[in-house]
């Protein structure tokens, strides 16, 4: 909201300066935007009249201008507009000024003529939106006078942004209040104006049936004016104040909103079909709105209607049929409070937000219901003319928010804010509104009307906080109770001291992407009002994410990534839904560059194997690696559940190829998955002496048939050498020249060790013997020479 | 010419012809060769002591002085030979096996932290090592905790500027993705109280939010860290005390803050928290568009309500709470522009302004 001082000065005698009154706002409550000082921003414009005017002899479109600006010498510009002469008053930017828009004036050439200034429209000053020309300024205008003290620019426009919990500051008089309350000041008067009733203008006929929703309607008849613009003092407020000046009614009524906080309505009289009531919506009935919807309307919905239509939906927006025009000479006036909730509800429904319904919702000051009745009455006599009837009242506000009180201790209040307070406080509070009576310890507050944020003895602390200032608060540090701390997960520090690069995807997907690695099973997650469909569906795999961010920079030259992800995955379950901890790997292109020692080389399978397995090693895990051509989205023969425990914890593969090329991607892509909260505790090591006795490594080269799992075969190895085995493993595959067709050759290398005794040959050949005879029983595999 | 002199000219050209070879070595091999060639045992001075037995007995000690002379000339200059080379040898391996050691090092590409990652690790490790106990909550959350138990009633204002995102209809009640961390406090707190424990009780909750909000600078998914704590007499001095430990902190240096009134329905009173500005130390900047303060996060003390929602009785106990967004912070102490980095991606980025640990 926008608040021009002047406009608060009218209310209360500030002396501050609008940087300081910024300052109180702040320590108030209220945040302050910006400042702006549309006086200050075009100090150096001077009123200059312009002596003589000449074509430019090489432009058509300029003139060779000579203004006096009261100095000895006449000033020579060049000016582009047409719409001036000889003898005109107009503003002239002298040579170093700053316009608002930015501009700072020089000595310019243009096409071969010098200028010293600029004459300026209201645009330049930024008056105005946009302009047919230079600013004409009347005839009477002080030659040499600074324009912005001759228009008597705004000195200061505060914009503040109001919390939703005092809609009684939403207007200048609540500020006003606030800021004459903290500085001692007294509020003025609101000046009502005189209204001679005319007793032969029958009040409208208003019934109100539906008294819990609009406790309070005032309506009353105006006839017989002519309605114009408004005046310019009230246009320029309003502009200042960022409304837009609509007719000299509107005008009228928004003035007095912005002024005292209290929305009004006024209605076309002749058009307006019977008496006014006040009720309920049926539902299903029509409402052509003033924005231009047409909108069906729900029951409850409160409606002010004539006889035949909705001519508002109150609090909120009248009808187009029945608003004011230019044309207009009757007119019904609307003065009411309606109930927050139920001007909050409808305007949600509707996503239809107004100026007042903004100030309805958070409620109004019932005590102005009747008060802004009569400004607008009396200035709109004042201004355009007319009679007016009696005011038909419906409902009694005075007895809104009556008599609330609310009682503290003065020794919790100190408690809970860490500070004393002192009784001169309390003055403060009755400068805004409060009724404040001391009793030992115990406060009693009466709340004023307009403030429908006060229930509770907190309430009353912020309210003493704000007047102290939140800066007079100590800073302390509470005793707190040491704990251990938990261990902090550590899953993705893990992968990302591996090499890995972290990623942080959004939870939603395309319902597309989702279907790439998970069936459609009606389990998935789906947002009611997602941001665009490529972000509606919550994510049950981190892969489509993590897929995407490796196209976004494969495509930004990067010749490899590898990416790591934690976070969860949703989907629905019998009872409820499920959120599960997951972290998910992508590896793609070259995980080795080429080197000055070695040649580039692209990620495949056991890249990405190797890294899970290092990770899940850190936990003080194993993970056994279960062939799985039915993982959906993975490409058969390269792909595998993984099992840690007893656990199905995780998957791994290589993406589809048919996945990967829709997405532009040549290189193969691997991914793999493990759910945290599938992982059990790592083994703790124990304690175990080092050997005493050397161990033995030997070789054994087999040929087997393609297709046999290196896990069975090393399976077979550890029941067949014995207990002096201690390790295992695969140190050569080859397929090449001198294997024969469908076979590969397999090297093992297996360690013998006895913690008792150093071994002996018989000890390793018996071993090789047991190994040789099972690889042959087991799986037809001979002993390469 | 005797026998005497005829072996005495035998040994001194002998001497000299070996003299000459050693000094012809240029490697320890061929030194190690003609050590046998001349002092082995069927050596050139084995043959010539072959000789002494045709002389005379009483000539063969003066033969024998002779040959013994010559025996360790040759082993001396021998010996000193082979240290020469064995230095000038080592000196020549050295060389051969010179590196250029500007070459890069072998190693494996580097990972990073995301850097909001990065942000949530060191806020939940200050407060974590003030006592404060780490809690996290679901991020599709029900009505009650995300809003009605946080005194954000159906009609109220407030929770339309939540921009919320709503899943369709799954359980039997409306479920949201959760608009904040605070209805951790709620689960926190009853969960605690289940537990049979009492105040007081201190929680730092960092976790995703989603707001369906997403333009220059709002993201539908970002990260906050919820921050408070339950006990008799917890004030606001308690809540400024912690806050600006845990700013200075963060930001590594003495920052000011400042409390400024606001309003959130889950807290009385309310403040948002300013700190001095990082950039320009409070003289007015671009980034805290001059006025010399920028804003890092709401605050305030527990609303009576919020606790006795979950059946902490507001008249014994009071606490405080506060909620920050991580992404703000992490830019803020990072220099980061630009809120859509984060969740853009780009390894150039992530690299950058990510942190290897």
């Amino acid at each position: 909201m926008k608040i021009p001082f002047s406009w608060l000065k009218d209310h209360v005698a500030l002396t501050a300066t609008p940087s300081q009154i910024a300052e109180d706002l702040v320590r108030l409550g209220h945040e302050v935007e910006a400042v702006e000082m549309p006086r200050a921003a075009v100090i150096g414009v001077r009123v200059g009249q312009i002596e003589s005017k000449q074509p430019h002899p090489d432009a058509d479109k300029l003139s060779l201008l000579k203004v006096n600006i009261g100095e000895a010498e006449l000033v020579d510009i060049v000016c582009g507009a047409s719409n001036m002469g000889e003898g005109d008053k107009v503003p002239v930017a002298t040579i170093g000024t700053s316009l608002p828009n930015g501009l700072t004036i020089k000595k310019g050439k243009i096409r071969g003529a010098v200028s010293y200034g600029m004459c300026c429209s209201e645009v330049e000053l930024g008056l105005a939106e946009d302009s047919a020309g230079l600013l004409i300024l009347p005839v009477d205008a002080p030659i040499g006078a600074e324009v912005g003290d001759y228009l008597e620019l705004e000195e200061a426009v505060f914009d503040l942004s109001i919390t939703p919990n005092r809609g009684d500051c939403m207007n200048v008089r609540g500020i006003a209040r606030d800021l004459a309350a903290d500085a001692g000041l007294a509020l003025a008067a609101i000046e009502l104006g005189e209204i001679a009733i005319n007793q032969a203008i029958n009040a409208p006929d208003v019934a109100v049936a539906a008294e819990k929703d609009c406790p309070a309607y005032l309506a009353r008849s105006i006839t017989g004016i002519k309605v114009a613009d408004s005046p310019a003092w009230m246009q320029a407020r309003l502009i200042q104040a960022g409304q837009r000046p609509v007719n000299g009614v509107v005008d009228v009524l928004n003035t007095i909103m912005l002024d005292l906080g209290q929305p009004m309505h006024a209605f076309d009289a002749d058009a307006l079909d019977g008496d006014i009531v006040v009720r309920s919506a049926v539902g299903g009935e029509a409402f052509s709105a003033l924005d231009g919807r047409e909108l069906t309307l729900n029951t409850d919905d409160l409606l002010v209607t004539d006889s035949s239509s909705v001519i508002a939906l109150a609090g909120i927006m009248g009808s187009a049929p029945s608003g004011v025009s230019e044309s207009t000479t009757n007119i019904v006036l609307e003065s009411a409070f309606f109930r927050p909730a139920r001007i909050s509800e409808t305007r949600r429904v509707y996503a239809m937000v107004s100026e007042a319904s903004m100030r309805f919702e958070r409620g109004v000051d019932p005590a102005m219901v009747e008060v802004a009745m009569q400004r607008a009455t009396a200035m709109i006599i004042d201004l355009f003319g007319g009679s007016a009837s009696e005011i038909t009242q419906c409902g009694d506000a005075d007895k809104i928010n009556a008599e609330r009180s609310v009682k503290a201790s003065v020794s919790r209040i100190q408690s809970r804010l860490g500070i004393d307070i002192p009784v001169s406080v309390d003055d403060v509070l009755v400068r805004m509104g409060f009724a404040v009576t001391r009793d030992g310890d115990k406060l009693a507050m009466t709340v004023p009307s307009f403030r429908h944020d006060i229930s509770i003895p907190e309430d009353i602390s912020e309210e003493y906080a704000r007047v102290i200032g939140f800066d007079e608060i100590p800073e302390l540090l509470p005793s707190l109770a040491t704990t251990a701390p938990a261990m902090p997960d550590r899953s993705v520090h893990d992968a990302v001291a591996a090499g890995f690069l972290q990623v942080i995807n959004y939870a939603f997907i395309s319902a597309s992407e989702q279907r790439l690695f998970v069936a459609a099973d009606d389990l998935d997650i789906e947002l009611e009002n997602p941001i665009s469909d490529a972000m509606s569906v919550m994510r049950r795999s981190v892969w489509p994410g993590l897929l995407n961010t490796a196209r976004y920079n494969l495509n930004r030259q990067q010749s490899g990534v590898s990416l790591v992800e934690q976070g969860r995955v949703y989907y629905k379950t019998a009872a409820a839904h499920q959120e599960s901890n997951v972290i998910a790997w992508l590896m793609s292109g070259e995980v080795e560059q080429d080197e000055w020692f070695d040649a580039a080389r692209k990620a495949d399978f056991f890249d990405l194997k190797g890294a899970v397995e290092a990770w899940l090693t850190l936990r003080g895990l194993t993970g056994r690696f279960i062939a799985d051509d039915s993982i959906q989205g993975l490409q058969a023969g390269q792909s595998a559940k993984i099992l840690v425990g007893r656990a199905e914890a995780g998957r791994i593969g290589r993406v589809d190829g048919d996945i990967a090329s829709a997405l532009d991607m040549d290189a193969p892509v691997y991914v793999a998955e493990i759910n945290l909260d599938l992982l059990s505790a790592g083994k703790k090591t124990k304690f175990a002496p080092l050997p005493e006795f050397p161990g033995v490594e030997r070789d054994l080269v087999f040929l087997f048939e393609r297709g046999v799992s290196s896990d069975a075969i090393l399976n077979a190895v550890k029941s067949a050498a014995g207990k002096l085995l201690i390790g295992a493993r695969i140190f050569d595959l080859y397929d090449g020249k001198g294997v024969p067709e469908g076979f590969v050759s397999l090297g093992i290398r297996f360690a013998l060790q006895d913690a008792k005794r150093t071994l002996t040959q018989e000890d390793s050949d018996a071993a090789s013997q047991s190994i040789i005879a099972a690889m042959d029983k087991k799986f037809g595999a001979t002993l390469r020479g | 010419m005797s026998e005497i002199d005829s072996l005495k000219s035998e040994l001194e050209s002998l001497q000299a012809d070996a003299l000459q070879a050693f000094s012809a070595a240029d490697n320890l091999n061929d030194l190690q060769k003609l050590r046998v060639q001349y002092l082995g045992k069927k050596g050139a001075l084995t043959e010539v002591l072959k000789g002494v037995g045709k002389l005379a007995p009483t000539d063969r000690p003066m033969i024998g002085q002779h040959v013994n002379k010559t025996k360790s000339a040759l082993a001396a200059a021998l010996d000193s030979t082979e240290a020469d080379l064995a230095v000038k040898a080592k000196a020549a391996r050295i060389e051969a096996e010179r590196v250029d050691v500007t070459l890069p090092g072998r190693s494996k590409g580097k990972g990073a932290l995301h850097p909001v990652q990065h942000g949530l690790d060191e806020i939940t490790a200050i407060f974590s090592q003030m006592g404060f106990v780490v809690a996290e909550g679901p991020e599709i959350e029900d009505e009650f905790h995300n809003f009605d138990a946080l005194n954000i009633p159906a009609e109220h204002p407030a929770r339309a500027m939540h921009d919320t995102f709503f899943v369709k209809q799954m359980a039997d009640q409306p479920m949201l993705l959760r608009t904040h961390t605070s209805p951790v406090q709620i689960r926190a707190m009853k969960r605690f109280l289940a537990e049979g424990g009492e105040p007081p009780l201190a929680v730092v909750a960092p976790g995703r939010v989603y707001r369906c909000d997403y333009d220059v600078t709002h993201s539908p998914m970002f990260h906050q860290v919820e921050v408070f704590k339950v006990d008799r007499d917890v004030s606001m001095a308690h809540l400024k005390g912690v806050l600006k430990h845990f700013l200075s902190t963060y930001f590594e240096k003495e920052v000011e803050i400042r409390l400024r009134p606001h309003y959130f329905p889950f807290t009385e009173p309310s403040a948002e928290v300013d700190i001095g500005c990082v950039f320009c130390a409070g003289k007015g900047c671009r980034i805290c568009k001059g006025s010399g303060w920028i804003e890092v996060l709401g605050s305030g003390m527990i609303h009576p309500k919020v606790l006795e929602s979950v059946g902490i009785d507001s008249e014994e106990f009071s606490g405080f709470a506060f909620g920050l967004g991580v992404e703000r912070l992490v830019m803020l102490k990072q220099g980061i522009p630009d809120l859509r980095l984060f969740f853009e991606n780009d390894v150039r980025f992530l690299s950058r302004m990510g942190v290897s640990k």
